[in-house]
């Protein structure tokens, strides 16, 4: 039943030194819808794309706010990323509490990194099925962290994990010198472009499917579905239009 | 049968008599001698910490002394802490207590400088500030005077908050806070507290002040105590805490002092008039 | 190899008939995909150089700092698996940290890489667990000067009892590498990760052993450092990376005892050299070819 014999547990190594148990976690990664992330000199956002079951059921949880000044945008297990969204606001209380002082988001990033990793060397545990790009404002400024389930975390200008995030990140190397000098306006449309270049065909953005997450200096982080991100969806391919990929713009009338 | 689980697969009392359990310590139900006990007062002991706040910054002092008892032990104690380049902690009170709270702040400094790097500005912006330090302080103090074992200091913390603007506060062994312009512990909070007062009335007040009338008035209010407060003596510690840094001075001499007034006072000591 | 397919491979712990753990040695494996570390024990401190490969574009510049402090006097570079690095540096704050609180004095880096060697090593001896997938580099400065014990106060006796004897020196740079194994070595220069070959040649062409006369300065040696990183990464030209460095001085010296990252100025500098020797090699080559 298994692929081969180093890909049982976490706690093997294969002869190329991989651990397949945690390349396969990451794999479930990339079965969840995508979501994006980007941050500019004043804000971070996060763009999500939700799933329903079926057509009367609701639509998933893909942006988590952890603390006044950040939070979370996941893709792949989503009970996973609560165990994790449920220690990170634990531990941003607790920062508040004893230090009044938001948690550092490199510090809250390297907590669960270290939790993370403790799952890939332990006989009798997995490792986390969900990727998490964390964003936010600090006392640093703004950040973007992405999470893996291996444990990796990193600090990027832009990110997009899920499926077909490809095509998300294709675009957000395009664009990737606009993003510092974005105003919070077109931060947001950059976040839905990128969102949008990642969907299949037969799929659009609307605002029963779309999350977003926005956070800057001075502003809390906050979360915007439904009728709030009506606007943005009607604007954010529009301006596209008339700029450099005029082509591609025509499509979204269509 | 006992239908105790605790019993089973032990000796059975009715056969081998109830355990002998004098040997054992008190909580494993060894003989109660005494109680758990705590500190129940200081030992070695630093007086007064004063501080005042001005437009830009905080002054701070204290002396140079520990006591053991009415013995004026130890003669070179640093009583002011520097923590970072924003906030610096002064001690009043057990001197063991102190040495604690310092090592406890050294490994809370490792801490921050796990990820700070003293190049990058944004990493100097999010420095710990002396409201996050006073925060912490109270938050240690509370939990031992809420644990029947006080550390036994009255502490003030000061330097600048998150918005560089001038912050002091204090916490003390009862796990007491609270913030002003002006503040002093133990004699000081007698003597030297009315005198600061008056330099410096109000937050306001103390908006208008400069560093050198700030460090004028705090010099005084140490002389001030040296005449009257027999805990003290008249070597002692000063810094400065502003955008610039810390600036610690940790020998300074009392200057100027007039014992003019000693003959004058009566009611007290040998005199029998 | 003869590994695969004996079955002896399958599980961490166990030793096959000619008295091998496989799974330590595919754990190696794992460290030698790893851009390239590697450690400098100079004169007059330790400088610590990784070559961190940069995996995508959208990564933020300058950011992701892996070079790591473990007390204020030492600090750690690994290359491998690196999440299981971050555990290894997180184990080696909370030994430094227990050492300060029972001894109230900063821990010897001698201390440190023992400790963390057998911390290493337990990893390799239960089927419960993994070996780490990294190999370390540590290096510190144990202070000559004399210093106190942490929350002194006041200087105590000069002499008699708890005074001090005169004469007797310790402390210095020191610099070890330790791996999956928890085998550990004290070394003059140390490197690993990919490039660690020809960044070893570069190292043994150093003036590093104290018995061969005076060792390169501090300063010669984070310059030293950046060239032997460019010259590791020719290996794999086609990935972009960035240089990381820090480096630990005397209390005398430029850091003061601690473990700091190298100011911006000095690393550009060192980058423009080694660069400038790159390109001098190529010409040199190309020359050749002339002739």
């Amino acid at each position: 039943m298994f692929r081969n014999n180093y890909d049982n547990d976490s706690v093997t190594f294969s002869p190329q030194g991989r651990i397949f148990q945690v390349e396969y976690a990451q794999e479930a990664v990339k079965q969840g819808s995508v979501v994006v992330g980007i941050v500019s000199k004043t804000h971070a956002v996060l763009a999500a794309l939700k799933r329903n079951a079926e057509e009367l059921s609701s639509y998933q949880k893909k942006i988590i706010p952890i603390d006044t000044h950040f939070g979370i945008a996941l893709a792949g297990l989503a009970s996973d990323a609560r165990v994790l969204s449920n220690f990170m606001k634990q531990q941003s209380l607790a920062s508040r509490l004893t230090y009044d002082r938001p948690i550092f988001l490199s510090e809250i990033t390297s907590r669960i990194g270290d939790r993370a990793q403790t799952n890939t060397q332990q006989y009798g545990k997995r490792p986390y099925g969900v990727g998490l790009l964390i964003a936010g404002v600090d006392a640093k400024g703004p950040h973007l962290f992405e999470f893996q389930p291996s444990g990796v975390t990193q600090e990027m200008i832009a990110c997009g994990i899920g499926a077909r995030s490809q095509m998300a990140r294709t675009y957000l190397e395009r664009n990737l010198d606009e993003f510092e000098g974005s105003s919070r306006e077109e931060l947001i449309k950059h976040a839905l472009c990128a969102l949008k270049d990642s969907l299949s065909q037969d799929k659009e953005l609307t605002i029963d499917n779309t999350s977003l997450g926005v956070g800057g200096i001075d502003e809390n982080f906050k979360m915007y579905e439904g009728q709030d991100i009506a606007g943005w969806l009607e604007t954010a391919f529009e301006s596209k239009a008339e700029g450099e990929e005029g082509g591609e713009g025509m499509e979204v009338d269509s | 049968m006992n239908h105790n689980p605790q019993a089973w697969g032990r000796p059975r009392d009715d056969v081998y008599g109830a355990y002998n359990s004098q040997y054992l310590p008190q909580h494993h139900g060894g003989p109660s001698a005494h109680p758990t006990t705590h500190t129940q007062s200081p030992i070695v002991t630093g007086t007064s910490v004063i501080a005042i706040k001005y437009s830009t910054g905080v002054v701070i002092a204290a002396d140079n002394l520990a006591s053991y008892g009415s013995l004026a032990r130890f003669t070179d104690v640093k009583r002011l802490k520097p923590f970072n380049r924003k906030a610096v902690v002064g001690f009043g009170g057990d001197v063991s207590d102190m040495q604690y709270l310092d090592r406890l702040l050294s490994s809370l400094d490792v801490q921050e400088n796990y990820s700070h790097n003293n190049d990058d500005p944004e990493d100097t912006k999010a420095l710990m500030s002396a409201k996050n330090l006073h925060t912490y302080l109270a938050k240690v103090m509370y939990k031992r005077r809420s644990d029947f074992n006080p550390l036994w200091n009255s502490l003030l913390i000061c330097g600048l908050d998150e918005k560089n603007k001038p912050f002091l506060a204090t916490a003390d062994l009862l796990g007491t806070t609270y913030s002003a312009p002006t503040l002093a512990t133990g004699f000081g909070a007698h003597l030297a507290q009315p005198l600061l007062r008056k330099a410096v009335p109000d937050e306001e007040a103390s908006q208008k002040l400069d560093k050198e009338t700030a460090v004028e008035v705090v010099r005084e209010c140490m002389k001030v105590l040296f005449y009257r407060d027999a805990r003290s003596m008249n070597e002692y510690s000063i810094a400065v805490v502003d955008e610039k840094g810390v600036e610690l001075k940790e020998k300074e001499k009392l200057e100027n002092q007039s014992w003019a007034f000693a003959d004058q006072i009566r009611g007290y000591g040998t005199q029998t008039v | 190899m003869t590994s695969i397919g004996t079955g002896y491979d399958l599980s961490n712990s166990v030793f096959s008939p000619d008295g091998r753990n496989f799974q330590v040695e595919y754990a190696v494996k794992a460290v030698e995909n790893g851009g390239t570390a590697i450690g400098i024990r100079c004169k007059d401190g330790v400088v610590l150089a990784l070559e961190k490969l940069v995996s995508s574009k959208l990564l933020k510049k300058d950011a992701n700092k892996r070079i790591a402090t473990v007390d204020r006097h030492v600090g750690v570079v690994h290359s491998g698996l690196l999440p299981d690095g971050r555990h290894f540096v997180s184990r080696s704050r909370d030994e430094a940290s227990s050492w300060r609180s029972t001894y109230k004095a900063p821990i010897p880096v001698s201390s440190l890489a023992n400790r963390m060697g057998a911390y290493v090593q337990a990893y390799t001896l239960y089927s419960s667990v993994r070996p780490f997938g990294i190999t370390a580099i540590v290096g510190g400065y144990d202070a000559e000067t004399e210093v106190d014990v942490d929350g002194a106060v006041g200087s105590g006796p000069k002499s008699g009892s708890g005074g001090k004897s005169k004469g007797v020196k310790e402390g210095g740079p020191y610099l070890y590498m330790i791996e999956p194994s928890g085998l550990y070595w004290g070394y003059y220069g140390a490197a690993t990760g990919k490039g660690r070959q020809s960044a070893k040649s570069e190292l043994e062409k150093l003036k590093l052993d104290p018995k061969d006369g005076d060792c390169i300065s501090l300063e010669e040696g984070v310059k030293e450092a950046a060239r032997i990183i460019y010259v590791a990464h020719e290996d794999s030209k086609d990935k972009d990376f960035e240089l990381e460095m820090t480096w630990i001085s005397a209390v005398s010296g430029p850091t003061k005892g601690r473990h700091e990252e190298v100011p911006k100025e000095l690393r550009e500098e060192a980058e423009r050299l080694a660069k400038k020797s790159l390109e001098g090699e190529d010409e040199d080559e190309e020359g050749k070819m002339e002739e």
